[in-house]
């Protein structure tokens, strides 16, 4: 590679790099991509549900595509409370299914990718970036780790008139940009490990009680993760199953614990066991999950410079949110080039538009809105210990009240509530949990 | 508490492009990790690539999942963290 000029340049094949490089290339900007996976995909792990809404945005005939780069409709979205002894669903039937499926990352962005090579878009992949061409301030490029050429192996330099990261959530050519304050903290990260879970699709749609192409999408909470702030998830694929749990680094650093060993006793759970019986793992994974919120938002911008997606960590861990926002700030920078090409003015003037779209967007009202929602999260343990096992309690409880005064199962329901939170500790949650958002 | 679980068998169904010529992670100071008490990294590290072997910690960046976790969550900040080479790593199929 020698003498290589592009007017933009995205680093990382995921949703937000590859969003911003469709609508690049549609408009006929000479644009690369380069990808350090050997396949747009093959780093990317969530866990996961795509939205069609987004996914619209860049390819509007979706979900009318074939082969269909999704694995099933969500039909059934909801949570399930773990108890030790048991479960309690809330399950939600969905009017339409087509709003959202559930997804295997590797699939889905070597798709999208495909598409992206169609609108034009010149990708690059087993390829790194190893650094940033930076002149007077302003990012003049990108150096990989590719020779330059033959007889050269010094590394291959790549001008860019706009260099847009879409590096994930490890965001070192941020950090060495100076757009964050060196890395981000272990609680402001929640470590995920996920299983693909092989089983045959009859006995799959058997199991769950699902039609063909439609499936379920759960979020599990309590005892799946020992009690401890997080969430495990459950989503049906065509033939498998994603499976996984997630954690505060932060607190499995703290308590010395390994992620896979929750994991392995969260499947020995009695309820997890029936439905996981036969199956056979395909592929075990871990991500970190951006959770620094508006505090942790790097500098969306600089000279000659943008962070899309994760590298920014625009994730809503509670609305199950991270691929859509993805594609939205993808989006958003794709426009703020387009302009900035126009302009033929890559200086901080411009590419500001990039934070003033984003900061009109629902994305970063969303990240004010939930500013404290991870400390409450660390803070207020018995969210994911008390609650769970006291909402099974009192169901099991109120189910087998048959055949007694109905009074007396009442009161010991009361009874359980006090003596597991106390009617006043209820209330204070209650209250707690709404001045979250106002 | 919890069952040992082995994570290699688990890791085994995992696909790697191990890069034979290049380590992308490293320990900074080994006297460091010698006077870390707790050693996280030994748990929390989701591929179980840190391991204490004859008295030292032992990385094999083999079977590493570029997850990050080791960067940030080592208390002395002792890893030296990279991605391995373009092409190289973990790959998933699913994801």
């Amino acid at each position: 590679m020698e003498n290589y000029s592009f007017d933009v340049v995205i680093v990382g094949g995921g949703p937000a790099g590859l969003s911003c490089g469709i609508k690049l290339a549609e408009k006929g900007v000479n644009t690369l991509l380069i990808e350090k996976g050997r396949f747009c995909g093959s780093k990317n792990l969530f866990g996961g549900v795509i939205y069609t809404s987004s996914v619209k945005e860049i390819v509007p005939e979706f979900p009318e595509v074939n082969p269909l780069p999704v694995e099933r409709a969500v039909a059934e979205e909801g949570y399930i409370f773990f108890s030790k002894r048991g479960v309690v669903k809330l399950l939600h039937t969905k009017a339409n299914p087509k709003e959202a499926f559930t997804a295997l990352r590797a699939k889905f962005d070597a798709w999208l990718s495909e598409y992206a090579l169609k609108k034009g878009l010149l990708i690059v992949p087993k390829t790194k970036v190893i650094d940033l061409k930076i002149n007077h301030s302003q990012v003049t490029g990108v150096i990989v780790d590719r020779p330059q050429s033959f007889d050269n192996p010094k590394p291959a330099e790549i001008e860019a008139k706009i260099v847009i990261l879409a590096e994930g959530v490890n965001r070192l050519l941020a950090e060495r940009a100076g757009l964050v304050q060196g890395p981000f903290k272990p609680e402001e990260v929640v470590l995920a490990v996920k299983e693909v879970i092989q089983l045959p699709k009859e006995e799959l749609e058997k199991r769950f009680g699902v039609k063909e192409n439609k499936g379920l999408a759960a979020e599990l909470i309590g005892e799946i993760t020992l009690g401890l702030p997080g969430t495990g998830f459950l989503y049906t694929n065509q033939n498998s199953l994603s499976f996984g749990i997630g954690i505060f680094l932060s607190t499995l650093v703290d308590l010395n614990l390994k992620p896979y060993e929750i994991l392995e006793r969260a499947k020995a759970h009695s309820y997890l066991q029936e439905l996981f019986k036969g199956g056979e793992i395909l592929e075990y994974g871990a991500h970190l999950i951006p959770e620094w919120g508006i505090e942790g938002l790097p500098r969306l911008y600089g000279k000659g410079i943008m962070v899309v997606g994760d590298a920014a960590g625009l994730v809503n861990p509670l609305f199950r949110e991270g691929t859509n926002l993805a594609i939205y700030s993808g989006l958003m920078a794709a426009e703020t080039a387009l302009e900035a090409l126009e302009k033929g003015d890559f200086s901080e003037k411009t590419l500001k538009g990039y934070e003033e779209r984003f900061r009109e967007s629902y994305i970063y009202k969303d990240l004010l809105l939930f500013k404290n929602l991870k400390v409450f999260l660390l803070k207020n343990k018995h969210l994911f210990d008390t609650y769970p096992e006291m909402i099974y309690e009192i169901f099991t409880l109120y189910f087998s009240a048959q055949g007694r005064y109905k009074k007396e199962i009442m009161k010991e329901i009361l009874g359980i509530i006090r003596k597991k939170r106390g009617i006043w500790g209820v209330l204070k949650d209650i209250i707690s949990w709404g001045r979250l958002f106002w | 508490m919890v069952k040992r679980v082995n994570i290699d068998e688990k890791i085994g169904a995992t696909k790697f492009f191990v890069d034979e010529e290049y380590a992308h992670l490293k320990i900074k100071s080994l006297e460091v990790c010698e006077k870390c008490s707790s050693k996280p990294c030994l748990n929390f590290c989701p591929a179980g690539v840190y391991r204490f072997s004859e008295g030292k910690i032992v990385i094999s960046y083999q079977a590493c999942l570029e997850c990050g976790s080791c960067r940030v969550g080592c208390p002395f900040k002792n890893i030296l963290w990279d991605y391995p080479r373009g092409g190289f790593g973990v790959s998933y199929k699913f994801g």
